[in-house]
């Protein structure tokens, strides 16, 4: 049997990274209690050690907590997998699945470790791999970028099958609302998407990051659409301040109330590998990739040579071990700052979020997307152009945003049947509507 | 340059693996808590969680028609959007003084207008209020 270089690395690539993505996620949760901890003035996970209650590994006990990551899940997979009787069996069994898929494949299109040139070699004298240059990705097509686009859209499957299969109030209203948030701000995502594409003018990963070791970081060119990038990703992955799909006080635990066990783990989980995913490719599209410095080429752009004796062989793989270590660094930092955000800004309320979506995000982004239209037209598309068109922007937000209708966030709604402010032309009793206590307290106006 | 033209199948193999793999971590983890996690089925642990209360119908009801909208709202702009990503892999690409160059800048300019016009058509109508 005969397979490319490409699929042969693409393959170990992403065995790879799946299992560094999964652990760093079960890490970041104990991360993320850390850090709400230090803000909350406590001190966070410190118990669980290593020492599995084992007076020979005593040595072990505590450490800092760092076992508490372990203990979770083992617990979660030591407990009922329980479905109530009233949900749908099977969605509530496939919702997880179509949740965490998504989230799994989605850093296949990021290039970890930049290109590399293999030999050819056979694995056993039964694979045959042919040698020559690949991408160290998990996936190298020629859709590039789209891809990305592709399984975020499909990431909105698991929300919408899981709220409405567990059959519960909370579950439905979150899911239908997690559902309408995420393809909202799926826009936002895309167009700010299309105003760095433009720039670049190709969707291959690997160009993007040679195009950034040119001419520098896609961020300083185009802020604007970076901030609203980093807003959709937010929005996409149901985080802080964008969690009302989920907010504790009024749907307890939105569409995964009913879950439990490893199936609720996975939930979680798929949050987190979402962030992960997102974060990277932030870092992959405006942070420059795997350079480490903004408008210096550390790594410089040719494929590193996997080959030759075993020295050479390994300093290639410290080098490629390098790239991954700068782009997942740069992803665990945006991750952390995404857990800054959650516990430091209050949770939007829901038709805040929806009408910052349609009302200010996406005509902003759209105003982007032309004008950078407009620089690529006019052939001005370095770095300081694009931040000179990106201030007219900005500048021309600060002119109309004064001149939109204004809405006041805290007005009464009238609603019917309120007591409060009912609708115009309503009649509301106040008063107990029990007939008995009506006999005690007798009400003004008629029922 | 961009490698857009050619299509090339083998290229998505990997692709397949990858959902297996993703697939399998899923199942291999339900299946799992499955079996070694106990079953103690209950007529009230059955019940859905309504905070404690006991249930009050069904959740399977009519929702706000806005959610609806807001779909169709979306489809729209997503399958605007998807049509100009081959445009802006290739229209940057072509030479400055290319004549394609001006006719798809405006083309484009006309598409996204249209856009446009349909967003101020479901502002007006209200679609975007969310009060």
């Amino acid at each position: 049997m005969t397979i490319s270089a490409q699929t042969f690395a693409s393959v170990l690539v992403f065995a790879l990274v799946v299992h560094v993505v999964l652990l760093t996620c079960a890490y970041l949760i104990y991360v993320e209690r850390k850090m709400a901890a230090y803000i909350q003035d406590r001190i966070g996970p410190n118990r669980v050690g290593f020492d599995f209650g084992l007076p020979i590994l005593g040595f072990l006990k505590g450490c800092l907590g760092l076992g508490q990551s372990l203990a979770d899940g083992l617990k979660f997979l030591l407990k009922e997998d329980y479905a109530p009787d009233r949900a749908d069996k099977r969605l509530f069994t496939l919702a997880p699945v179509a949740i965490i898929i998504p989230a799994l494949i989605g850093f296949a299109i990021i290039p970890w470790g930049g290109t590399a040139t293999i030999p050819s070699f056979s694995i056993l004298g039964l694979v045959h791999v042919t040698g020559g240059e690949v991408v160290l990705a998990g996936l190298n097509a020629n859709i590039g970028i789209v891809y990305l686009l592709s399984v975020a859209s499909l990431g909105v499957y698991g929300v919408t099958i899981a709220g409405y299969a567990s059959n519960n109030k909370y579950s439905f209203i979150g899911g239908m609302r997690a559902t309408a948030q995420m393809v909202s701000y799926e826009i936002p995502l895309g167009l700010s998407l299309l105003a760095i594409l433009l720039v670049y003018g190709t969707l291959m990963p690997e160009e993007i990051i040679a195009h950034q070791r040119q001419h520098g970081w896609m961020v300083f060119a185009q802020p604007i659409a970076a901030v609203l990038f980093f807003i959709a990703i937010l929005a996409e992955a149901n985080r802080a301040p964008f969690d009302v799909a989920e907010a504790e006080q009024e749907l307890v635990g939105g569409y995964h109330t009913e879950y439990s066990s490893m199936r609720f783990a996975l939930f979680f989980l798929a949050e987190y590998a979402h962030m992960i995913t997102s974060s990277a490719m932030f870092a992959l599209l405006f942070l420059g990739g795997w350079e480490p410095l903004p408008f210096v080429s550390v790594f410089g752009g040719g494929a590193v040579h996997l080959g030759g004796g075993v020295a050479e062989v390994l300093l290639a793989v410290a080098v490629v071990g390098l790239k991954l270590a700068v782009l997942f660094g740069k992803a665990v930092t945006l991750v952390a700052f995404m857990m800054l955000i959650r516990w430091t800004i209050p949770r939007l309320r829901y038709d805040q979020i929806m009408m910052g979506a349609w009302q200010s995000v996406i005509p902003l982004a759209l105003t982007v997307v032309v004008v950078t239209a407009a620089m690529v037209q006019w052939g001005r598309t370095d770095t300081l152009s694009l931040i000179l068109a990106n201030g007219a922007v900005f500048a021309l937000m600060m002119v109309v945003m004064p001149l939109m209708p204004k809405y006041d966030p805290n007005r009464k709604i009238p609603l019917y049947g309120s007591r409060f402010n009912p609708m115009p032309g309503e009649r509301v009793v106040t008063g107990p509507t029990v007939a008995l206590a009506r006999e005690d307290h007798p009400v003004r106006g008629s029922l | 340059m961009s490698t857009l033209g050619e299509v090339n199948l083998s290229s998505y193999l990997p692709l397949m693996v990858v959902v297996l793999m993703a697939a399998t971590f899923a199942a291999i983890n339900i299946v799992g808590t499955l079996l070694i996690g106990p079953k103690r089925p209950g007529k009230t642990k059955g019940l859905t969680y309504e905070s404690g209360m006991n249930p009050v119908g069904t959740a399977r009801k009519r929702f706000n028609v806005r959610f609806y909208l807001i779909a169709m709202v979306f489809l729209v702009f997503d399958v605007e959007i998807v049509f100009l990503y081959p445009w802006a892999a290739t229209y940057p690409n072509l030479a400055m003084s290319d004549p394609d160059r001006v006719i798809w800048f405006w083309r484009i300019l006309f598409f996204l207008f249209t856009t446009v016009v349909a967003y101020v058509y479901g502002y007006r109508k209200g679609v975007f209020r969310f009060d």
